[in-house]
């Protein structure tokens, strides 16, 4: 009572209304309910969509079971399409997780603490702009680049490294490649933001106790910027895993992603129950991820997302 | 010392391969859409040519999108600009103990994966049209509304986001000064906050557009029968890509450039403001000019003289001389053709003298690819062409290869591969 | 117009926490009234409670007898001078001064004539088309009086609107406040931790400590009869001696402490119940206690010298005495002579019991 009198003595009627107008729209009709709604559809049969609402729209394990066993009618013992998309996904996820890590540590500490004058400032600007361009358009890069007669088969044939075109479509690189590409500046933006807060003074000092460069990182470093590598990889993880567009651009015919099951399942299956099932299933994954990675580096919420 | 040395040099090897693998990508797609062979790529280049922005225009189902996601990133702004307002603005006015519930759920559509959120947006405002009874044209079955609805979920976390850093620096009191004055509480709100909010506004504003006409995964889902930009560019590049795309990329890359470097100004501006008014705070000079320079911030000018210089240097030399270019080029390969069909004929006697010279190599290539042969690694000295045809023309070319050094190393520099298909299409425009 | 405010039996809480405990008090029409406190004693909330940011959780505020409950800070005859001033950075000094005019929709020219007008009465007359942030920190300071005498209010609140400025700055802003309340003869409600400035400026002061009210009076009784312990320790220096009550007459009462038995005035009002037994603290200040010399006096305590500083206009003579662990000190003039003692000295201190006061034993001020 008290607080609903303060706030709209804060505020004024007007003002007040449109801001508990706009935030429960925005928290009850677009947040929290459609993902309930999605988390009771998940478990419904699956019936044509003029059934829905009626008794024969009952409530079932199904889609679940669906993604662990396969059908009823299958032979195999466990559904082993679906479980392998849905290991291979994750765990692409945190392979291109740890290597952007890998490649965006070294150069957000040089930007940060090695380069000098007016280099970091435009670096830093420059590193804006392939941020800004379509996830589409991003993937067709690499699409075009790693094409049997892409630059880069080009290239390694000329050089002689290849006497005939790899296929890295079929093999994956190109979908690799492409994602590790796709998020990569969620890695270093804060990466670099965390670093570049560190001290200058505390490395020169480490350096001056007669520490080793590797130790300075391990010991000075890193520890500083925990937050911030904790920040960008919970992020490229989740857009990663939940990428769309590079896979199916990228994707070869063999390599499923788990979000090309889902679009299957909703596009051509026309099974939106099991569709939202996966969904459900692709966002508890990243839910116990996030809630993990917070556990394990002690972060708050906060401090992921900025 | 040396020791140091090297590892200077090597990371800076390092960030310029990092750099490199920024921009490569990119820059390559945009090199792309100039070069007039009907493949995407840079390597074999033939002519110079914006013959692909032209094909753009004449799309009709891109224009289509184009205008439809323009659409859907106003109605966007419009959703997502009050909303992350609002929501900023609770945040500072909810009970200490409920803030840290509030940020998480209003902040979780970011995390949330985008196909994720494309789905319950759908699922969820189908059930409402069922509960209401409301009929498959009513507005739940709207692409439109849906997709609006679906992005604007996510960024109005964005929006908030910018909205809280900017609110960080308000001082609060000025509004209970305003109330104190005697203004009401939404003259409060329209003459105090929403000028100091004018610069996050904005930028709010651009950044909610960009991020709403570049969606993919949540438009996918939500957007039903119609089609945006992004959907229409996604259908492309699966069905087969071609130098259109890379034309419509750079068209893109270009826009969204602008509106990054808009975004850029009004942040940049804003820190500017702040930074002069600090300043004059501490009781120093007014610097002259400082005003002015906000309102045509140099980057903004510089990369706007770029991209024209550049569009319009693109466009004079691609008009210029592009129709010889193409018919040199369109000859070389008649040449070429027709050496390797007169090779063939002498070799194995087989084609009948009276047809055309193009018809039975297309046939006879079709066949032999069908037939599918071994590769060979000679092959493989030459430019690389596409697998399939490789396979296909490489036994016979491999049988007379001395004979057609000349030919090779032709080919090396224009690399007319794909024959029937480039050749064929060049007739029918010829033809046109 | 001006008008007089009531606070009658006001509380505030804000969860268990109580900011303002059964406060009464009234302030005449026209008068400049200072609540004087260390921060975090309530009376910013008082102040709040006043312009109507905050409603009191019981209780009664009346300005010009008109019971303000549930009207808010935009309909009440008050303007509040902020702590950190609140100007308007993002509109000219003119524009600021005339935002009340402006949001009761009267017009431009109309705004702009009495904007002139008030700055010409805060003396920076050709000033107003400057953006605020190019005002120095007093200019600021009189364009916030100007802004908040523009809403023509009956009652002017200021919370310790001068604590931002240096000292030599504040010293001139107090005779300016002074002459700009005599002007346009409003009530002020001054709040201010700088007794300096309460004393000087005020025509009534209030000392706040921990939501309670322990005093209301003028200054000079503030300064000379001190109600209560926090009130005799808050305002100016005091040297503090402990112990128990003795005996009580009308006007004295004798405490027995561990240096002596001390008589001194008993306090009246609040702080006047000394009952025979009860812990007392008898306070003296540094002026009024004497060397001994052979002249007689009431009460007299053995001390050490321990240090003595020079200050220009006086001495400082700072003493260990026996029984309190307190250091003491005494003020002297400097009148050219120099001082009959160095340090270490054992020396006798006296002074007479009606300048030293008697309180019931309470909450001391922080050092």
């Amino acid at each position: 009572m008290g607080f609903w009198q303060d706030f709209f003595r804060k505020n004024g009627k007007a003002l007040g209304l449109f801001l508990l107008g706009s935030v429960a729209c925005w928290m009850l009709l677009m947040i929290i309910l459609p993902q309930l709604f999605m988390l009771d559809f998940s478990f419904r049969t699956n019936v044509p969509p003029p059934l829905w609402g009626t008794e024969a729209h009952g409530y079932t394990f199904e889609h679940y079971r669906y993604m662990i066993y396969g059908s009823a009618q299958s032979t195999e013992s466990y559904n082993f399409v679906d479980l392998s998309v849905f290991g291979r996904t994750i765990l692409t996820a945190i392979f291109v997780t740890l290597i952007d890590v890998a490649l965006c540590y070294p150069v957000a500490y040089y930007l940060a603490h090695v380069a000098t004058g007016g280099w970091p400032r435009l670096m830093v600007m420059a590193l804006i702009v392939p941020f800004w361009v379509n996830e589409l358009l991003r993937a067709f890069a690499f699409k075009i680049m790693f094409g049997s007669t892409g630059i880069i088969n080009n290239f390694l044939v000329a050089i002689g490294i290849l006497d005939q075109p790899f296929d890295f479509i079929r093999n994956s690189v190109a979908l690799y490649s492409g994602l590790s590409y796709a998020y990569i500046l969620l890695m270093i933006f804060p990466i670099y933001n965390a670093v570049e807060s560190l001290d200058k003074n505390q490395i020169e000092a480490a350096r001056d106790l007669g520490s080793p460069w590797w130790r300075i990182h391990w010991r000075v470093v890193i520890p500083h910027a925990k937050p911030g590598i904790t920040s960008g990889c919970t992020m490229v993880f989740m857009l990663t895993a939940g990428a769309l567009a590079a896979p199916q651009i990228l994707g070869g015919p063999s390599s499923l992603w788990f979000t090309q099951i889902i679009y299957q399942a909703f596009n051509q299956a026309g099974n939106w129950a099991r569709g939202s099932a996966y969904a459900i299933i692709l966002l508890a994954t990243c839910i116990i991820f996030v809630l993990c990675v917070m556990k394990i580096f002690k972060v708050k919420l906060g401090e992921i997302a900025r | 010392m040396t020791s140091d040395h090297i590892r200077k040099s090597f990371s800076i090897l390092f960030v310029l391969i990092f750099f490199a693998y920024l921009f490569g990508p990119l820059i390559i797609m945009s090199l792309t859409a100039f070069n007039s062979s009907s493949f995407p790529r840079v390597t074999p280049w033939e002519c110079f040519s914006v013959e692909w922005f032209e094909f753009l225009t004449k799309d009709q189902k891109l224009i289509e999108g184009l205008q439809n996601s323009v659409f859907i990133g106003l109605g966007v702004v419009c959703l997502a600009v009050p909303m992350g307002l609002a929501g900023a603005l609770m945040l500072t006015q909810v009970r200490e103990r409920v803030r840290p519930w509030y940020y998480t759920i209003t902040i979780s559509p970011i995390l949330v994966p985008g196909v994720v959120l494309g789905i319950s947006t759908l699922l969820f405002w189908d059930r409402v049209g069922t509960m209401f009874g409301a009929s498959r044209e009513s507005v739940f079955y709207n692409g439109f509304f849906l997709t609006i609805i679906g992005q604007a979920t996510f960024i109005s976390a964005y929006t908030m986001l910018v909205f809280i850093s900017r609110l960080q620096r308000f001082d609060r009191v000025q509004e209970e000064a305003a109330l104190d004055l005697g203004a009401t509480h939404v003259q409060t709100f329209r003459k105090i906050l929403l000028p100091f909010l004018k610069p996050a506004i904005a930028s709010a504003a651009v950044l909610a557009f960009l991020a709403s006409f570049e969606n993919y995964n949540t438009t996918v889902f939500t957007i039903v029968s119609e089609s945006t930009l992004t959907t229409f560019l996604a259908a492309k590049v699966r069905h087969g890509i071609n130098p259109s795309i890379s034309a419509l990329a750079v068209v893109i890359v270009v826009l969204t450039l602008l509106g990054a470097a808009l975004h850029e100004a009004f942040k940049r501006r804003e820190l500017a403001a702040e930074k002069e008014s600090a300043r004059v705070a501490k009781g120093e000079q007014k610097s002259r000019g400082a005003q002015s320079r906000f309102l045509f911030d140099p980057t903004v000018i510089m990369i706007l003289l770029i991209f024209t210089a550049g569009l319009g240097t693109a466009y004079f030399a691609g008009t210029i001389g592009l129709d010889e270019c193409k018919t040199e080029v369109l000859a070389e390969k008649r040449r070429i053709v027709q050496e390797r069909i007169k090779k063939r004929q002498q070799k194995t006697m087989f084609q009948d003298a009276g047809r055309q010279a193009l018809t039975p190599l297309t046939q006879e290539e079709i066949k032999k690819r069908q037939a599918a042969p071994g590769t060979s690694n000679f092959q493989g000295l030459f430019s690389p062409e596409n697998l399939e045809e490789q396979v296909g023309t490489s036994k016979e070319e491999t049988q007379d290869a001395p004979g057609r050094a000349g030919t090779e190393n032709f080919q090396s520099i224009f690399a007319p591969r794909n024959l029937e298909e480039q050749v064929g299409s060049e007739e029918q425009k010829q033809s046109e | 117009m001006s008008a007089d405010v009531q606070l009658n039996d006001v509380w505030i809480r804000f969860g268990d926490f109580v900011a303002a405990r059964d406060v009464n008090i009234h302030i005449q029409e026209g008068e400049f009234f200072s609540f004087l406190g260390p921060s975090g004693c309530g009376k910013t909330t008082l102040l709040r409670a006043v312009s109507g940011f905050l409603d009191p959780s019981e209780g009664q505020v009346l300005i010009g007898g008109k019971d303000m409950a549930g009207i808010g800070p935009n309909k009440r005859p008050t303007a509040l001078i902020f702590q950190n001033l609140a100007l308007f950075p993002l509109m000219t000094v003119w524009e600021n001064i005339a935002f009340s005019l402006e949001v009761k929709g009267i017009g431009k020219e109309e705004r702009r004539k009495k904007a002139n007008e008030l700055l010409e009465l805060i003396a920076l007359p050709d000033q107003g088309e400057k953006m605020v942030n190019e005002l120095s920190g007093g200019q600021k300071q009189r364009v916030a009086i100007a802004r908040a005498l523009a809403a023509e209010p009956d009652v002017l609140l200021l919370d310790e609107p001068l604590s931002a400025l240096d000292l030599k700055l504040r010293q001139h802003m107090r005779t300016e406040l002074r002459a700009i309340q005599q002007r346009v003869g409003i009530t002020f409600i001054y709040i201010t931790h700088d007794q300096g400035e309460a004393l000087t400026m005020s025509d009534h002061v209030a000392v706040m400590s921990q939501g309670v009210i322990q005093q209301v009076a003028d200054g000079s009784t503030i300064y000379d009869h001190p109600e209560t312990a926090f009130v005799a320790s808050f305002v100016g220096e005091n040297n503090m001696f402990s112990g128990k009550i003795t005996e009580v007459s009308e006007e004295y009462a004798v405490v027995e402490t561990p240096s002596g038995m001390l008589r001194a005035r008993r306090t009246k009002g609040k702080g006047g119940s000394l009952h025979r037994g009860d812990e007392a603290f008898v306070f003296i200040r540094p002026e009024s206690l004497k060397f001994v010399n052979g002249s007689a006096f009431d009460n007299r305590v053995n001390a050490n010298i321990k240090q003595q500083e020079f200050e220009g206009s006086f001495w400082q003579v700072f003493f260990d005495v026996e029984g309190n662990n307190r250091t003491v000190k005494l003020s002297m003039v400097n009148d050219g002579s120099t001082l009959p003692h160095e340090v270490g000295d054992r020396v006798e201190l006296g002074f007479s019991a009606d300048v030293a006061i008697a309180t019931p034993a309470g909450e001391l001020a922080a050092e």
